[in-house]
């Protein structure tokens, strides 16, 4: 799946990256490379989202990506 | 024959709640110093309630003082044998302290008049950093020492692991050492070493049971308690549903009494479902957190309904911006909240994130980190004696402060995690459930008053007859005795006893599950309006369906009036109480219609 949002880093249980999607919801970003961790910066990714996955962030579903580009 | 045997054990049970009812809420009568060999620095003075000391001059007499009493409306006692000497009195059960105290300092005789003090020294631990521990405070920490400090309960931390031993490049952090462990596991490594690659879970595990009063970092809130390092997260503070399904069922049959999830996400689960299920069978408290999406959705695996699912507050006692909530939500505890600052997030001792080997004090912010100060305190309640989960989870939930004068809100659960509360409230047994058999009997007092004479059934056939007074005593306490009794079994027979040492209303439990809010349709009048249309043909079913009407009303009516609990499916919390006051005055009208004798 295609999403587009703004990558936003969150100082929740030490530390988290997420992707604020235009869906409205919140992904925790895993999978892609590091440069994709730039604060404010829209972005455009595709992947899937990993339902079995838990985390101690939990802040919205992971979305493990596969590719990415700023948009 | 059986009828009278029957009767007679009737009576006795209802003579037996009087007295279980009546030993409570009794005043301490005098003043105790503090005589506990850790007590450090802190005194603190406590009112007690009701009572006051007077000092009269030198020499003044009993018979003296017993003359004024009258007129100041207290009775007075000399405090000791010394009391002859120096005049020191004191009276217990004075209705209103501050006027008794006015009338009392007219006479001239008196030298001084005081309210009552109770002095009490409470345990301070002495880490260097326990000052900045504000989370502690708020759960009033410190006094809940006195009573219990988690000796020897198990608590599993399904976590990113700890550093709980020097074992490869990983290193103890100092402020664990001397905390016992039992040996865990690691699901993502597949072995016996849940040491933490990440630092979440060590963290974690300090809440919990940091070493305190080692002259070293911070303390923790059950520092007795044994940890099981469980490792189920991997370096990223990741983990799949089937490790920590996994997990679950290895610390429950490990012996562990309580189980800390300080994680959560993804869909619903069978087999996590499942799991939780499992543990809670087997007798483990099972804590997990809401989540930090800041929305109103509780992430599984709080959501399960095993799981005590916890939200997060930050100091002002509000809910933290990211803190999760909603209708699983049981409890609240501090998380921290950083938007003013590190000060204001939980501080304990973990590792450096770039490298396992160093320890740091950080502060951290999230519903992970109130996940342990409950799962803490509910060790604390196992060692204080408590049963099970089921003991457990009234303990917290009725100790907790209330938020917003309400007994349950999606914010906050049953309100702000308060140890000390709640291992008072521990061993209040099923006290809580004989208001509502008082109302009861008010509204069959009601009942028979409404009645005209012609129509009104005789008041001691009524009271005495056992298929009227044994519906009724199962709508309002349950076989209170039962749990007591026979509670701890386990399996099917835990889960009878379990059954009818329920109210029946809330008999929902054992069909719904153990729910946070209550069936609205078990909860109303629907039980004793089905049954009474059997009672239109079946006129001996009429005490019978009238004792029963009666108990819902006085259950459903205590609950209103204590305003508990939140109702599922009820769109705002305020439709509550205008459905359980309107389904009490249902059930006392079938109630009168089935107790009314018809005229010849």
């Amino acid at each position: 799946m295609k999403l587009t949002g703004r990558v936003v880093y969150r100082d929740l249980e030490g530390g988290v990256w997420v992707l604020e999607g235009d869906d409205g919801r919140t992904y925790q970003l895993a999978g892609g490379d590091r440069k994709i961790k730039k604060d404010g910066q829209r972005v455009e990714v595709e992947g899937k989202v990993a339902d079995d996955t838990m985390t101690i962030h939990m802040v919205g579903p992971v979305f493990d990506v596969a590719s990415y580009r700023f948009v | 024959m059986m009828r009278r045997i029957l009767a007679n054990a009737v009576v006795a049970l209802v003579v037996v709640a009087t007295a279980a009812c009546s030993s409570q809420n009794e005043v301490p009568a005098s003043a105790e110093p503090g005589t506990r060999p850790q007590a450090l620095d802190l005194t603190e003075a406590e009112l007690v309630p009701g009572s006051i000391l007077v000092d009269f001059k030198d020499g003044t007499t009993k018979e003296q003082f017993d003359a004024w009493e009258a007129e100041w409306g207290v009775d007075l006692e000399f405090n000791s044998v010394e009391g002859t000497d120096d005049g020191m009195t004191v009276a217990v059960g004075v209705d209103d302290v501050e006027s008794a105290l006015e009338r009392i300092r007219q006479n001239p005789a008196v030298e001084y008049a005081e309210p009552l003090m109770q002095f009490h020294s409470s345990f301070t631990p002495n880490d260097p950093d326990y000052g900045k521990q504000w989370n502690l405070q708020m759960i009033d920490m410190p006094k809940a020492w006195d009573s219990s400090k988690g000796k020897g309960v198990v608590v599993a931390v399904l976590d990113t692991g700890i550093a709980y031993e020097d074992y490869d490049d990983f290193k103890q952090v100092p402020d664990l050492k001397g905390v016992k462990f039992v040996t865990g596991y690691d699901f993502v490594n597949d072995d016996d070493h849940a040491n933490d690659d990440h630092g979440h879970g060590t963290h974690v595990a300090g809440t919990i049971a940091q070493a305190t009063n080692n002259n070293e970092g911070v303390a923790g809130v059950a520092f007795e308690a044994t940890l099981m390092p469980v490792k189920v997260l991997n370096h990223f503070g990741s983990g799949t549903s089937a490790d920590i399904a996994d997990a679950i069922r290895f610390a429950a049959d490990k012996g562990a009494k309580v189980i800390n999830m300080s994680l959560g996400g993804g869909g619903y689960s069978p087999a996590m479902a499942s799991a939780v299920d499992y543990a809670r069978k087997k007798g483990v408290t099972v804590v997990a957190a809401a989540g930090n999406a800041g929305r109103a959705r509780v992430e599984f695996p709080a959501a399960y309904p095993g799981a005590v699912a916890v939200s997060a507050v930050g100091p002002e006692r509000t809910r933290a911006p990211y803190s999760s909530y909603g209708k699983e939500l049981d409890i609240a505890a501090p998380g921290g909240d950083k938007r003013k600052g590190d000060q204001d997030g939980i501080i304990q001792n973990t590792i450096d994130p770039r490298n396992p080997a160093r320890s740091v004090y950080a502060s951290y912010q999230g519903t992970s980190m109130a996940t342990p100060h409950v799962a803490a305190v509910a060790a604390l309640l196992y060692a204080a004696g408590a049963s099970g989960p089921d003991e457990v989870e009234k303990a917290l939930f009725a100790g907790a402060t209330r938020m917003n004068g309400q007994a349950w809100t999606d914010e906050y659960g049953h309100g702000l995690l308060n140890a000390k509360a709640s291992l008072e409230a521990l061993g209040g047994g099923t006290g809580g459930q004989w208001p509502s058999l008082w109302w009861a009997l008010a509204l069959l007092a009601l009942v028979l008053l409404t009645l005209g004479r012609r129509e009104r059934p005789g008041y001691l056939n009524l009271i005495f007859k056992p298929s009227f007074v044994l519906p009724l005593v199962l709508a309002t306490v349950g076989v209170f005795f039962a749990r007591s009794w026979f509670g701890g079994a386990s399996g099917v027979g835990g889960d009878v006893v379990d059954a009818v040492s329920l109210p029946i209303p809330d008999w929902q439990r054992i069909i719904f599950g153990r729910g946070k809010l209550a069936n609205p349709f078990f909860y109303s009048a629907i039980i004793p309006a089905v049954l009474s249309f059997f009672a239109i043909k079946f006129r001996g079913l009429r005490p019978a369906i009238g004792g029963l009407a009666l108990g819902f009303a006085g259950f459903l009516g205590y609950a209103a009036w204590a305003k508990a609990p939140g109702l599922a499916y009820m769109p705002f919390t305020f439709l509550a109480m205008p459905w359980l006051v309107m389904n009490t005055l249902i059930c006392v009208f079938i109630a009168r219609a089935m107790l009314k004798k018809e005229s010849p």
